[in-house]
Parts: structure tokens; sequence; C-alpha cells
């Protein structure tokens, strides 16, 4: 770290001042922008416009990506627990140590910058920073592997660039917090995923570092998206045969060595120059994307994970960045420097030098002339501790506990609903060189939209070459829609389910008769179809696994015949001029009878049929069927002549010379084309089907619920609700039930003695004529009910004889309503009351039953036994 | 049997009673004025019906080989004859006929569906040969013992039987028994059988069958027994080293020499003769291990060799047939532009030209063929080299062990020769007592007679040893000679085949075109 320091000073010193003071303009950029503008405008008159267009776009997205502040005001804090707010005595005690490890530590190494030990939390309390990390494994399993958890993180949170870049920051809030809030800087990041890794198995570990400037404002500009990246194809490795024994000798060559070594040169110097001519133009294309020097290089603080190998069967140590979630080799140059390290029970400070960046970093934490460590006794001190005193403390078992225990007194992390959401409100853009990728919410879009991938030709993204976007959860299973925008060709891509068993579909535009490729799940139709092409003048079709054998139909038409009856356009077909049709082989017949390709030539009327290739031969049989002229000279109907069918065959057979045998393939072959023309319209026919459905389909654009998805299956919620409820009744009818006649009686007694008979006898008395009571009670407040009603009700009626003549129309209805309402409660009191006289008695009796039963007052049934 | 053709006298299956009713009931309307036209040959017809027709005898049939459905129902037939040229049949009806006997289908190996209702058959049998058999039909005969069904066992496609109006059909156990003895068994008398009824029948007649399995079971283990001794055998012969994995040659040695068997009653001749046949039996299976892993090798070699043949010639094809196609794409084209063009001189050029392009084909094709000629042969006489050689250095070894085997029988004649002499002084000097044999004692007469009988016994020995050695070494020499003579001949056969072909392509192609030009001017 030294060495780098001196680096800078000695190579940049007039340059950090510079840097300084653009930092500063930086900052003054974002508070007054349009008058830096101007500022700039002019002082760098000579500038050309080119330029000060770049800088202007420059700085419109350094604007666009500023966030709002999160800052302290925005946090409620009472409702965090009081482990937030206090200190307890050992976290007060591991504090101390910390100071001291820090005092020691400054004095030995004047020149390095104060160690990242105990920064604020949300509530102004000092926390060490292993406490705040806090080991947690996720309740989600797609959350238990790294790059998941990596993904999650940089998902979840908004990034909330540092105060001071060159600063670590003074609060580092826990990641409750930050789970809640969805934002932080990335001190924040890395805690959270740090706390998600250790909670999954990982040896992880926080970096506080150096980064570039691309790390640090997760600037991806100058990365290549992912999902751009085409899987490099992996070259199949020739295997060279070995020749064997008897293999023939090829034939002699007899071309000119001398002629081939002179092409083989000129060939070579062509691509030479193109080689260089490439490598020119990479050059250039490289020169325009490198990123402006950053004055800052090397001194923006940055904080990243490491992940270290042997836990979790990690091959080998790497770093992730929490911002994009991508995995980096220790190697990598983004990476310019590590101050120091933590996990959740110790604290190492780097005592590498860093001037060739973290490449030459040796991760070995147990050897103290490299890591220095503070708390000793963890399992990486493997190495002999010769600077005990140094660390200044004695008891460090009581301090691991104490850093274990002080952490394990915060609450879980949790994540809730926002889980599925993952991005902050559920849309997230990330800025690639040359491509944008956004991100949405399952569910959000209605369209079932996820993601999309705009790819652009030019660096300044201006213009578009193709559009990707991905869908989730659709009813018609679409789950890629790309778009090329330079040729305009659009392509669907579907899962397996399609009512029309899609599989690809593209096409330029949504009309009929156009360019068009349509590829099927071939096993999911009947007729084993497995694309079809059309263009305007031709429709070609490719089966697989059909009982007929065929593989492939091509129908060519001719142009539309105007027909001079008007009818409706739809039955007017294109005339089909020619149909193609080829076979597999047919196991079961010989080469010479299975046909391989026949050809229609509707309009010529002719037939031409080729069979398939015996296995020793190369010649294969051929035999074409003319049907010129039905009638011959004298008007006697020809029924089959010799020239109708000319043929070739291989090894010429007998019976096939014959006319009837001809005349019968003949008769065949007609038959077929038919079926063929058939099929082709019908062809035709399901293209119509499939472009109509498919418009339907994009105009409705339904999701589908998966039924395991409780939350939002509204079919599924309404039963689990009335269920809920059921069971609820079922519940208090179940209280009701057994809610005890005798509890209230039995009370009056001293408890835990047997009743004896007398008491008992008095018991069911009682209890008898308490519920005479009350069932009397409750017929009287039905009988008075009645009363006050049928009065008023009565009332009523006189008020309105006396006002009738009046009253209005309205009041006349109103009155009229009155009556039949209160007629109707009278009615139902009425019904109530006759109810309770007839059950009162039956329910007397019943209780009476239900005493005689009760095994508590089993004295009363030793009368009667 | 009461018909009402019988009033009619019995008729000869003669030719014009065959063409009329191949003429009716061949194609009909357009076709069949066509078939007319043509005439219709009798190795054609596929089905052919000649019921009703008071035939007495099957004949003139043989014409029909590749008829496949015959009726010959109604009829007054009383023996089946006639039929064995009808080798594709698969459904046979002779049922309503005066049959006594099953016979003469020995050669209808493809019949699917056999009817004999309605006849004078008393037992089933000679139907060994229609293994295919699915539909068996014998109601209304003469069947009276329940046996005839184990024979039907042996048929595993059998599906449908009608035995209905037999004498057996009246025994009540007659359904369980068949049922029982023929689980395979779907239709019989034209009822389907049910899973229910199966299970009784299995149930009831569990033992018997299972005893009959039993013993079928020991039948067939023993056959394949046979088989797998059959099939060892035919390796070892093979590799030209039959019965040498024993004593075989050593018993053999023996086996006519009276005098040496005689001899081995001489005291000690015993253990020698012992210890000789360990060492010569160990000789021969050394001859019979090297002739197995020769064998081995030869056929390796052999593998490898067609291997790379087939390869060579399907390349060959491959491009063959590439070049075919590509001259099609193109010769159709240029035809179709033929047809379209009207200035007769143009015509002619374009036919001058797809002229030349066949020539151009015939040529490239003829090139392939030759330049496959020339590699094929370097790589056969390559062949032919090294399988020579092999044989040879498999001669010579074989050689050099049976000479061991012969300086072993010379060792034991010395030997045999010394205890002989011994033998024969001790018996001169009257030492020996009475315990030899007589026949041996007479040998031991003079020094002379029992030199030679040593001698003659030693020269039987030895010829035996050459003999063997003789066969091994011609049959392999023929062998070889055979395989070279044959591959040979298919290259050569294989050669004018391909030319033939060209030739016949490249004439059809020059025809077609021909035929075009005519016709063309004649328009």
């Amino acid at each position: 770290m030294e060495v780098l320091r001196e680096k800078v000073e000695e190579e940049e010193e007039a340059e950090r001042e510079e840097a300084a003071e653009r930092a500063e303009w930086a900052r003054m950029e974002k508070m007054m922008r349009p008058v830096e503008v101007r500022k700039e405008e002019n002082t760098l008159k000579q500038e050309t416009l080119r330029d000060l267009e770049k800088k202007l776009s420059e700085i419109q997205i350094t604007v666009s990506a500023e966030l709002p502040a999160f800052t302290k005001d925005t946090i409620d804090i009472s409702k965090l627990p009081v482990s937030y707010k206090t200190n307890t005595p050992k976290e007060e005690h591991l504090l101390q140590v910390a100071d001291n490890f820090s005092c020691q530590y400054s004095h030995l190494c004047p020149d390095r910058v104060p160690l990242f030990l105990h920064p604020l939390n949300e509530c102004e309390v000092p926390k060490f920073v292993s406490t705040t990390l806090r080991p947690t494994l996720m309740p989600y399993p797609e959350l238990y592997n790294w790059d998941s958890c990596a993904q999650f993180v940089s998902d979840f949170l908004t990034m909330v660039p540092l105060p001071d870049p060159l600063k670590p920051p003074s609060h580092l809030y826990s990641s409750t917090t930050v789970l809640k809030y969805q934002k932080g800087n990335c001190f924040d990041f890395s805690t959270l995923l740090c706390s998600m890794l250790i909670g999954s198995g990982y040896d992880a570990y926080c970096v506080n570092g150096y980064g570039s400037l691309d790390l640090c404002h997760m600037d991806l500009t100058r990365e290549v998206c992912p999902l751009t990246v085409k899987p490099k194809e992996t070259i199949k490795k020739e295997e060279k045969v070995l020749p064997k024994k008897y293999t023939i000798k090829p034939p002699r060559d007899l071309c000119s060595r001398f002629e081939q070594e002179q092409e083989v040169k000129k060939q070579q110097e062509i691509r030479a120059q193109e080689k260089k001519r490439l490598r020119e133009e990479e050059e250039r294309l490289m020169e325009a994307e490198k990123a402006k020097p950053d004055a800052l290089h090397g001194l923006r603080v940055h904080s990243w994970v490491l992940v270290l190998s042997g836990k979790r069967e990690v091959p080998e140590n790497f770093f992730i960045d929490p911002f994009t979630g991508h995995s980096y080799s220790t190697q990598d140059e983004h990476f310019l420097g590590i101050e120091s390290l933590w996990n959740h029970k110790n604290y190492w400070i780097n005592m590498q030098d860093c001037w060739n960046c973290c490449k030459d970093l040796i991760f070995d934490l147990g050897d103290p002339v490299r890591w220095e460590y503070m708390l000793l006794g963890t399992d990486k001190s493997q190495l002999s501790l010769t600077e005990e005193d140094d660390s200044g403390i004695n008891d460090e078992d009581d301090v691991e506990n104490l850093v274990s225990l002080s952490s394990s007194r915060r609450p879980q992390l949790t994540v809730s609903t926002a889980f599925e959401t993952r991005c902050p409100n559920g849309k997230k853009v990330i800025q690639y060189k040359r491509a944008k990728l956004e991100k949405w919410a399952p569910y959000l879009n209605s369209n079932g939209l996820v993601s999309r991938l705009t790819t652009y030709e030019d660096l300044q993204c201006t213009n578009i070459l193709e559009i990707k976007e991905w869908y989730q959860n659709r009813e018609d299973m679409l789950e890629l829609k790309h778009i090329n925008k330079t040729t305009d060709l659009k392509t669907d891509y579907f899962k397996p389910g399609h009512p029309q068993a899609l599989r690809v579909h593209s096409y330029k535009s949504m009309q009929p008769e156009m360019d068009r490729v349509i590829e099927f799940y071939e096993t999911a139709r009947v007729d084993g179809l497995m694309k079809r092409e059309e263009t305007p003048r031709t429709m070609t079709e490719y089966y697989q696994g059909r009982p007929d054998f065929l593989s492939y139909r091509h129908a060519s038409f001719g142009p539309r015949v105007k027909k001079l009856t008007l009818s409706s356009a739809e039955s007017n077909p294109r005339p089909i001029v020619k149909i193609t049709e080829r076979f597999f082989r047919n196991p079961a017949k010989p080469a010479e009878e299975d046909v391989a390709e026949r050809v229609f030539l509707v309009a010529e009327e002719r037939i031409q049929l080729r069979y398939h290739c015996r296995e020793d031969h190369i010649t294969a049989s051929k035999r074409e069927f003319l049907r010129r002229t039905e009638v011959d000279s004298k008007g006697n109907k020809i029924i089959m002549t010799p020239d109708m069918c000319i043929s070739f065959e291989v090894e010429p057979m007998e019976h096939t010379k014959k006319l009837l045998y001809q005349y019968e393939a003949m008769m065949h072959l007609k038959r077929e084309e038919k079926l063929s023309r058939h099929q082709v319209w019908e062809s035709e026919l399901e293209v119509l089907e499939i472009l109509k459905l498919r418009e339907e389909e994009e105009a409705a654009h339904t999701l589908t619920i998966s039924i395991y998805d409780t939350k939002r299956n509204e079919k599924s919620k309404e039963y689990r609700e009335a269920m809920e409820r059921m069971m609820h009744e079922e519940h208090l009818r179940q209280v009701e039930t057994q809610l005890d006649y005798l509890a209230p009686f039995l009370a009056q007694l001293p408890p835990g003695e047997k009743l004896t008979r007398w008491q008992a006898v008095r018991l069911k008395d009682e209890c008898l004529s308490d519920f005479k009571q009350r069932l009397i009670n409750k017929a009287n407040l039905i009988q008075a009910r009645f009363e006050k009603e049928t009065q008023e009700l009565q009332k009523k009626q006189q008020w309105y004889q006396e006002n009738q003549v009046t009253l209005t129309p309205e009041d006349e209805d109103l009155y009229l309503s009155y009556c039949s309402q209160a007629m109707f409660r009278i009615r139902i009191l009425e019904q109530r009351l006759n109810r309770h006289k007839e059950l009162a008695p039956l329910k007397y009796l019943a209780l009476e039953e239900k005493l005689y039963k009760d095994p508590r007052l089993g004295e009363l049934q030793k009368i009667f036994a | 049997m009461n018909r009402p053709c019988n009033s009619m006298g019995p008729r000869v299956m003669d030719d014009d009673m065959l063409k009329l009713a191949v003429g009716d009931q061949g194609p009909q309307e357009e076709a069949g004025q066509l078939a007319k036209q043509e005439g219709i040959l009798f190795k054609d017809v596929l089905s052919l019906q000649l019921d009703f027709r008071n035939i007495l005898r099957i004949d003139n049939l043989w014409q029909f080989e590749n008829l496949r459905k015959l009726q010959l129902d109604n009829n007054i037939i009383e023996k089946i004859e006639g039929l064995e040229n009808l080798a594709h049949l698969v459904w046979l009806d002779l049922s309503f006929n005066n049959i006594e006997t099953i016979e003469g289908l020995d050669t209808l190996v493809n019949l699917e569906d056999l009817s004999l209702f309605n006849n004078r058959i008393s037992k089933i049998d000679s139907l060994d040969a229609l293994v295919k058999l699915q539909v068996l039909s014998l109601g209304n005969n003469r069947i009276d013992n329940m046996m005839n069904i184990i024979y039907l066992r042996r048929f595993k496609c059998l599906r449908t039987l009608s035995l209905s109006r037999n004498p057996i059909s009246e025994a009540e156990d007659y359904k369980m028994f068949i049922c029982a003895y023929l689980p395979d068994l779907v239709y019989l008398d034209y009822r389907r059988i049910d899973d229910h009824t199966k299970k009784l029948a299995e149930a009831k007649h569990q033992y018997s069958i299972d005893e009959l399995k039993h013993r079928e079971n020991l039948m067939q283990a023993q056959l394949e027994d046979e088989q797998a001794r059959r099939e060892e055998l035919e390796k070892h012969k093979t590799a030209f080293v039959e019965h040498l994995n024993g004593s075989f040659l050593f018993d053999s040695m023996y086996a006519e020499d009276s005098e040496g068997n005689k001899l081995s009653y001489l005291p000690g001749v015993g253990e020698l003769l012992e210890t000789y046949k360990d060492k010569f039996v160990i000789i021969c299976v050394n001859i019979f291990e090297y002739g197995l892993k020769q064998q081995e090798k030869r056929k390796t070699e052999l593998d490898t060799f067609s291997e790379c043949v087939h390869e060579a010639i399907q390349e060959n094809q491959e491009q063959g047939k590439r070049k075919i196609a590509k001259f099609e794409e193109k010769h159709l084209s240029s035809l179709s532009a033929i047809r379209e063009e009207s200035e007769l001189r143009n015509i002619e050029k374009m036919i001058l030209e797809c002229s030349a392009d066949i020539s151009e084909l015939f040529d490239a094709l003829m090139t392939l063929e030759m330049q496959l000629v020339e590699q094929l042969e370097e790589t056969i006489n390559m062949f032919e080299r090294n399988i020579v050689d092999m044989v040879g250095l498999f001669i010579e070894n074989v050689q050099s062990l049976m000479a061991q085997c012969r300086d072993l029988e010379n060792h034991h004649h010395e030997k045999l020769l010394e205890i002989s002499i011994s033998t024969l002084e001790k018996i001169v000097e009257g030492d020996l007592g009475e315990d030899l044999p007589n026949d041996l004692r007479a040998l031991f007469v003079d020094k002379d007679t029992i030199v030679n009988a040593v001698g003659a016994s030693h020269d039987i020995h030895l010829l035996k040893i050459d003999n063997r050695e003789d066969e091994l070494v011609t049959r392999i020499n023929s062998w070889c000679t055979r395989l070279i003579d044959k591959i040979h001949k298919d290259e050569i056969m294989r050669n004018r085949k391909r030319v033939k072909e060209i030739n016949q392509y490249i004439d059809h192609m020059q025809s077609e075109l021909d035929n075009l030009e005519c016709g063309d001017i004649l328009d």
C-alpha cells in the first residue's frame, strides 16, 4: 500500500492536486449543471464541437445515474431493536481493543490511512465491523450458491455512491436496514453479501480496498453484456483415424506442387493483409472504447467480497463485486489494492505491497507477515504468534466469544415478500457496452415481459441493432421475442405447450402468404411436422417420424387466377403448380420399389418418380407418367399406351413392363396427387389459423399462474380463505357445544371434592331451573320485541290514516315500504317465538338428559342404578 | 357327401379352367381391358378361387409361383397334392372336400391360415413345416384322440382353432383340455376364450402340463447342448485342428494297431506308454491352441480387409452418386429448356451439348470405376500375400510340432524294441514265467518276428501322424486358395455389374435424348 502511495506521490504529484480539483468540480457539477456547462464552454473554446458533445452526453449520464441520497434522516430508527442503540459491556470491550489496535497501527505505520474499524451505525453508535456481519442462510433454495446470492444482492439493492469517493464512509448501516430500504453504498452491499455467503457456508470476507472508476460507479458501459456473448463453439477435434492395414491408397495426385506452393503463398499474403487490416480496425475500435484516464485512479475506495477456496468446493480464491454480482479472478485489473478485510470473526490488515494491483497478493491469512490480524485465536492463525504483545490482548478466547456473542444478539436477516420483486420497484436497467438490459419482476408487466436486451450498433447507443425480449408465465408459452432491426425479421420462441405446438416462428409480417418459417415440436403433432417455410410462391414442409416415411413436401404456387364470379375471397386458393414429396427409406420394401421422391407437375399433368438407390448401386430407378391426351385421333378413349410411362430401371423386371402394372401405378398416383393437393390446401388453412391465433394471443396476452403460487392464484386464495372461515366457524361451534352448563354452579362449591348425592341433586335442579329461566327470558324478549314492532306499526298506520290526504306520493311510498318491512319483521319475530315455544321443552329435556349422563353428577345415576 | 354339384361328373383342373378363373377374378373395367389386351401370366396372380367345380385332383398349379391365397373349397378332392410350388401361399382353403390325411404341405412355410373344415381327417399330422400358422380350422372331421392337441403345442403363433363336431369335441373335458394345453390360443370354435376359463383349465391340468413342460424343456436343453457341441466342433474345424485338444489322435493311433496293443502287456511297457501318451497329448494340445490362435488372427485379418474394401467401395459409390445427382440436375434443366426452345438450330445445339454432358458423365463414372479397380487390386494382392504368408507360417509351425510327435514316437519305438528284445532274451532263457497272454507270447518266437511286430506298430503310428498332418495342410491350403479365388471373383463380378449399370444408365439417358429429338423433329 505504501509503495502505491509513494508511486502516486512521485509520479503524479502535480496531477494529484488537479485531481482533487476535478473531484471538487464533479461535486459541483451535480448541483449546478447548467452553469457548469456554460462555464466549460467558455473555458474550452478551442475544443472541437464534437468533444463538447461527448462531454455533454457524459455529464448527462452521470446526472441520470444520480440517486436520492441515503441519509440518516430517511431511516426510522424507532423500530430497531435495543442492541442497535446501545453497546453491551463486551462490545465496549471489543471497541476498546479495536481502538487500541488502531492506535498501535497508526503508530507503527504512520503513512497509511486510518483503519476502517468501527463506523457508526444508523443509531450513531459505533460498532465493530465484524459484528455488523450477520451470517444468515436465506430460506430460499435459489440463494444457496454464491452466484445467485451475488445476483440477488446486486438486483435487490439500489446503488448509492460513497459520499467521498476517497474515504470509507463514516456510517455503516446494519444489513437489516439496508434490506428494508433497498439501497446502500458498496460497503452495505458487500456486508450484506458477505453475511449471506458466510451463512451458506462459504469462506467469505468483506474487503476494504481500492477499485477502478468503473467498479466504483457500477459503470458497465465498457463491459460486454454477458447475454450477448455467444457461447464459443467447441471445435470438435477431428479424430485422426489411423489408416487400417488394407485401406486403399488414394489415387495419385497429378497437380503441380510448384503451382500449389505459389497459390499458398499468394493466399498467405492476402490473409496477412486481411489480418493487418482487421487488427488496425480492432485497435481503432479499442481506442474509441477505451476509458478516459481516471485522475483518481488507485485512490477510489471500494468494498467487495473475497471468497477463499476450501469451503463449499470452491477451487480457487476469487472476488465478487457486489454491485454487479460478477465474479472476478484475484488477478483482475479492476481491483487496485486491499487495505483490510474482515469476516464475522476477525479483522486483518494487508501488509503486502499493492504496486501491481492485487495480482501479487497471497491470501494466506494465517501468515502474520502478510496479514496483520486483530484478534488472536481464530482458525486462520496457523503460524506461530510472534506479535502477541502487539495486539495487546490477553484473553483472546473471550474476545472471540465476544464477537460471536455480540453478533448473535442481532436479529436474523429476512427478505420479505420483496424477494420476488427483486429490484426496487421491480425494475432495473443496466447499461452495457453497446447494449442495454432491462429487467422486471415477474407479473409486473401485464404481458409477462421480464427482461429486454437492446443491442446497439454504436457506442453511443443510438442505432438499435436488435431487441430481445424474454417473457415468463405466458399462457401462449411465448418465451423469447427476437427482433432484428436491420433485417426487420421477428422471431418468436415458444416453450413446449402451445396449442399449435409452435416452437419457433420467424416472420416479417403477420400477413399470410409471405416469408415466414414456423418450427414445431414435432412430437406434439400427429402429423410429425417439424418445420414449415413459406415464401410468397412456395411452401416447404419438413416431417419426421411418420408411418408413411414422408420427410419433405414442397409446393409451388402460381399466380392467383381472378375469378369472374365474385365469390368470397377466401375460397380462391392459389393454383398449385408443382408438388414435390420426398420419403425416407422404408426398410420393409426393396429399394427399387420404395419411392424416394415424387414430383407432381400439376399443370403439365406429369408425375415423376424417383426410387431409392440400392445399397450396391449408384443409379436409382426412375419413372415418369404423362397423360396428355385422353382421346386418340379416332375419338376412342385411350386407357394406357406404352409411351405414357417412361421408366428407367436399374435392374429391369418382367412385371413392371406390363401396361396393367403401369396403369395401376398411375391410378394410384392420381389418387395420391389429389390427397397431396388436399394436404397442401390444409396446410395453408393451418397457417391462416395459426396467424389468427397468434394475433389473438398477442392481443390478450393472458398470464398463467401456477397452482403452487398461493399468493397469486385467486381461485386457490378464495378457496383457502373459505376453508379458513369454515374452520373458524367450526371451531366456534365446537366451543359452544363444549360450553359447560355446570361450570358456574360447580364454581360455588369447594373445588376438588366429590359431590355428595344431595349436592348433585341440588346442582341439577339449580342448573335446570336456571336454564328454564333463561328460556323464559328469551321467550319474553322475543315477545317484547314483537309487541314493540306491532305497536309501532299500529302507530304508523294511525298516523297514515290521519294524514292520508296531505301526503305526497313520496311519503306514501316511504310509508308503504316501511309497512312491508315492519310486517316482515313482525312475521319473523312471530316465527321465532313459535319456534322457541316448540323447541324450549325439547331443549329442557335434552339438558336434563345430559345432566344425568354427566360424570360429575355420577351420584344422581346411583339412584336409578 | 351330399352336394348339389355332385350331379356333374368330376372335372380336371386344366389350362382352360384356370385361364377362365384368372380372367374372371382379375382386374375389372379399364384395367380389365388392358389385362385382356396383354394377357395375364399365371405367375403374377396373387389370389385364385376355384370353388364348387367338382375338382377331383389338384393339378396344374405349378405356374402360380406367387400365389398368396388359394380357395379350393367345395370340391371332391381326396388328396392334398400338387401344391409344392406355391411357396408364398398364406391362405389355403380346402374345406368341404374328401381329404383323409393331412399331407403335401411341407413346402408351404408361409402358410398362416389353413382350413380343412368338413373333411375326413382323423389325425392331425404332417404340419411341422407351417411355422407361421395362425388359424387352423379342422371342424367336422373325424379326430378322435385328445393327444392330437399336444401336437399343436409346437405352433407358437396359433391363435385360432376350431375342432367342433369331431369325436373329441363330445368329450366333457374337451374345452378345458384344449385351453390348458394351448395357453396362447385366443379363439376356440369361433369363440373367444375368457381369462376365467383359461385359469380354471390351467388349475385343472396343472400337473400333467407341468410334467409335459418339464419334458419339453429337457428336450430343448438337450437340443441346445447338441447344438453347442456341434458349433464348437465346427469352430475347431475352421481352425483345422479338430480333435487335437485331447488324446483323440493318440487313441486313433492305437485303434488299428493290434501288435501295439498286445505289446502293451509287456512288463514296463505300461508305464512307458503312459508317459508317452502324456507327452504326446501335450504336443497335440499345443497344436490345437496354436491353431485356434492362428485362426483368430486370420479372421481379424480377413475382417479388416473386407471392412476396408467395403469402405472403399462405399466411398466410391458416394462419389458416383454425387456425380450423377449433379448431372441430373443440370440435365433436367437443359431438357426442359430444349422443350421450350422453338428455334431448330438452337435445339440442335443444345442437344449436342446434352450428349456431350452425357459422355462426360460416362467418362467420369468410368474413371472412378477404373480407379477403384486399381486400388482394390493392389489391396487384394497385399492381402493375398499376407494371408499366404500366414498360412505358410502356420503350416511350418504345425509341421515342427508334428515332427516332435514323430520324435516321441521314434523314441518310444526304440524303447519298446529294447524291452521286447530283452523280453525275448528272457523268454529264450526261460526266465519269464507264464504271466504273458498267449497271443503276445506267440510274437516272441524269434527276433525277426518281434522286430517286425514292433516295426509294424511303429509304422502304423507314423502313418496316422502323417495322415493328420497331411489332412491339416491340404485343408488349410485349399481354404486359402478358395478364399483368394472368391475375393478375386467377387471383385470381377462387382466391376462387371458396375460397368453394366453405368452403361445402362448412359444408354437410357442417350435414348431419352434421342426420343426427345425425334419428338421435336416430328413436331
